[in-house]
């Protein structure tokens, strides 16, 4: 079936407009050489073809003598690798409605196929006339800081980041499912290449750029077709400076995302709350979603 | 020297092309039947399936499982006899390595069905996860099969030799490259190959109870996340089911070969054979009534309704009919009673039904524990085969069987009189 948007197009449109940057280096005062050379070797660094300290090594020097003072060196080589941020979630019970935004708002963030929902809100009703009430947990990947799905991966394909989140290499990942098994949360889904093209024209052409990696569409047996899926708290917007999908767009604003390093972090001090409490503690796994009851 | 072996092979020939035609005939048919599911399982992916996330383990994980038991518990009886020495198993001892070697190959297209990605298989023997079961079984089932095959070798060596200098053509080719060039018919090459099959023997046991089968076992008892399959009998209960199944596939084997071929079966092995297998059917029953009652003595919620799965869900014919009956209640009384005990036929009955039972055994470890929600307030799973697991399963196990045939007529499988016993 015939694409109907064709993003090559639209990167051409980008191109046309930009400027020559030769043209632009002749107005200002410094050496146009040594900007195209940076430039092109930047873009190089994005890409992953050169690291960050090649470039820093290429360049510093040059560097120093063109802006003198004005050149603060990053120093990629010596910067020292600092306490990255520990990602976490609080949840509190008692102000989730049950209205599923999240559940939405997480499938359309990381437009997830047929049958993978990363989060879920599991709803009971507890009690009897008159004493009736409504239990609703959303349930998104609990991020353990010791994951039995880790565990047992066979090729290392699922890991855990420093940050925090336990990761997914879609590339590695042989769809044993054996993770889906080992999970007590039930919260990872294989992805069988089911498509809600159907229903939605232009599903195929777009696929969420999970762990800041960009693939495009979503073609017959490409992964992650055939890999097993889980939320990954956006780490996409993390890296844009957004919370989660499932964290901004809740209505009773019950869901709290942040940094569990930084105790004054609002999810560290809810933490600490003596409503805090865990999904399955006696397992073990150190889940770093904490619900509040 | 030719003339004599070409004769009994027409003789033998003359006498079963029938049976042979139509047994054939039958494989190819069902190879052909598992070519189209396997057809629509690579072009659709596991779409194909009943599998879902709720559910994504099934059919082909319980056919891998009960073809590695197959395999263990071959392998394991012929070390009785390879190890221990035990006289009256000598005559299926090459059946019992080659059934081991042929079970593997099927269990290990079962897992290649399996996979998500199945183009990456090779990347589970490339990356080594530690700490993960599984990644160890994969490293393990590779070493296991190269053992096996080695241990074949070396059993069938002098009679590999002795083939290929009485044939001609592509079948004297073919000997030669299974003899590995070899020529040594002397008596002391004969002891040096006894020395390889006892040490290979002896490395198998534990590599056999431990890395593979065990090791299958212990994949899913290391899984905390279902409370069912989270014990120490669990990987004990894989061992005794593979040697009950094994040692059930070769007494069938054996007389169903020895009748097709219109030769003696011999009742004193079968009836071994048959009490080997029920001793080892009665420790299995004991481990898993143990493991059902300690399960449930705990009243614990998910236990509980694991259990209930099993005995009482939808598919509770599987425990009560496959696992019980075929798997457990037919095949004692048949073994035991004072009208059946020494009749062939009731053994080779006996034998097959353990067989089917023991693939209920595997279908009920694996589903009933998946169908079970591990967070209550998911919803409960259902799993039945769809077409294209029954027909590519079927077509799969056909294939082992036709393999098997092919070795079975090609490959000097029947016990020979300097067999190793002789030279204790």
């Amino acid at each position: 079936m015939k694409k109907l948007l064709n993003l090559k197009e639209f990167d051409k449109m980008i191109d046309s407009q930009l400027k020559d940057p030769v043209s632009v280096m002749k107005d200002s005062a410094y050496d146009t050489a040594l900007a195209v050379s940076t430039g092109i070797d930047a873009q190089k660094v994005l890409a992953g073809k050169i690291t960050q300290e090649e470039f820093h090594n290429k360049y510093n020097t040059d560097l120093k003598i063109e802006f003198g003072d004005k050149y603060l060196s990053a120093m990629a080589a010596e910067q020292k690798k600092s306490d990255g941020p520990r990602w976490g979630m609080v949840i509190d019970l008692a102000k989730c409605v049950g209205c599923d935004t999240c559940t939405v708002s997480c499938k359309a963030e990381n437009r997830t196929p047929p049958g993978v929902s990363y989060n879920v809100v599991l709803k009971k009703e507890i009690g009897a006339f008159p004493d009736v009430g409504k239990v609703n947990m959303p349930r998104p990947c609990m991020q353990c800081d010791k994951p039995p799905c880790a565990q047992v991966c066979p090729v290392r394909a699922t890991y855990k980041l420093d940050n925090g989140i336990v990761a997914i290499d879609y590339d590695r990942c042989i769809g044993c499912r054996y993770c889906i098994v080992a999970c007590p949360y039930g919260a990872r889904s294989f992805d069988f290449g089911e498509s809600y093209e159907d229903e939605m024209i232009g599903f195929n052409d777009l696929t969420a750029p999970e762990y800041g990696f960009d693939r495009e569409d979503r073609e017959k047996g490409k992964s992650p077709q055939g890999n097993v899926r889980k939320c990954n708290f956006c780490m996409h917007r993390l890296e844009r400076g957004e919370e989660p999908a499932c964290v901004e767009t809740c209505i009773g604003d019950a869901r709290f995302f942040g940094d569990f390093n930084n105790p004054n972090s609002i999810v560290a001090k809810l933490a600490n709350s003596p409503r805090a409490f865990r999904l399955k503690e006696e397992l073990g796994t150190e889940p770093r979603v904490v619900y509040l009851r | 020297m030719s003339v004599p072996s070409v004769q009994t092979e027409k003789k033998i020939g003359l006498k079963q092309p029938l049976i042979e035609k139509t047994w054939f005939g039958v494989l190819i048919v069902l190879m052909v039947l598992g070519l189209i599911g396997v057809y629509f399982r690579v072009q659709d992916g596991l779409a194909s399936t009943n599998l879902t996330s709720l559910m994504p383990w099934g059919a082909w994980v319980a056919f891998y499982i009960f073809f590695v038991g197959l395999s263990a518990g071959s392998f394991l009886l012929s070390t009785l006899i390879i190890v221990f020495g035990m006289k009256r198993f000598e005559v299926v001892g090459r059946a019992a390595l080659f059934t081991a070697i042929i079970s593997m190959i099927v269990a290990l297209t079962f897992v290649l069905l399996d996979l998500g990605q199945m183009d990456r298989f090779a990347y589970a023997l490339m990356f080594w996860n530690l700490v993960s079961v599984l990644s160890w079984e994969i490293h393990f089932y590779v070493l296991y099969i190269v053992l096996l095959i080695a241990e074949l070798y070396f059993m069938m060596r002098p009679d590999l030799i002795r083939l290929q200098q009485n044939s001609i053509g592509w079948k004297k080719r073919l000997y030669g490259f299974l003899a590995m060039g070899s020529n040594d018919l002397s008596p002391e090459a004969r002891q040096k190959d006894y020395k390889w099959m006892k040490l290979l023997g002896l490395i198998g046991i534990p590599l056999a109870i431990f890395g593979v089968h065990g090791g299958t076992g212990t994949l899913f008892a290391v899984i905390k996340a279902r409370v069912y399959w989270n014990s120490g009998l669990f990987p004990v209960i894989f061992v005794m089911s593979a040697l009950v199944s094994g040692t059930a596939l070769l007494t069938f084997i054996y007389i169903i070969q020895q009748k097709v071929r219109n030769l003696k079966v011999n009742l004193d092995v079968v009836k071994a054979l048959s009490q080997l297998m029920a001793f080892f059917l009665i420790i299995d029953l004991s481990l898993e009534f143990y493991e059902w009652f300690v399960s449930g003595y705990g009243l614990e919620h998910e236990d509980m309704a694991v259990l209930a799965t099993l005995f009482a869900g939808k598919h509770a014919w599987s425990f009560w009919g496959l696992q019980i009956f075929f798997g457990a209640a037919l095949p004692l009384y048949l073994v035991f009673s004072k009208r059946t005990k020494n009749s062939i036929n009731a053994l080779a009955i006996a034998a097959i039904s353990v067989v089917i039972g023991i693939i209920g055994v595997r279908f009920n470890i694996v589903v009933p524990a998946l169908i079970v929600p591990v967070l209550e307030g998911l919803p409960r799973g259902d799993y039945f085969p769809s077409w294209v697991e029954w027909s590519s399963s079927v077509g799969v196990i056909a294939m082992g069987m036709m393999l098997y045939t092919i070795g079975a007529k090609l490959l000097p499988l029947e016990e020979n009189e300097d067999e190793v016993l002789n030279h204790e």
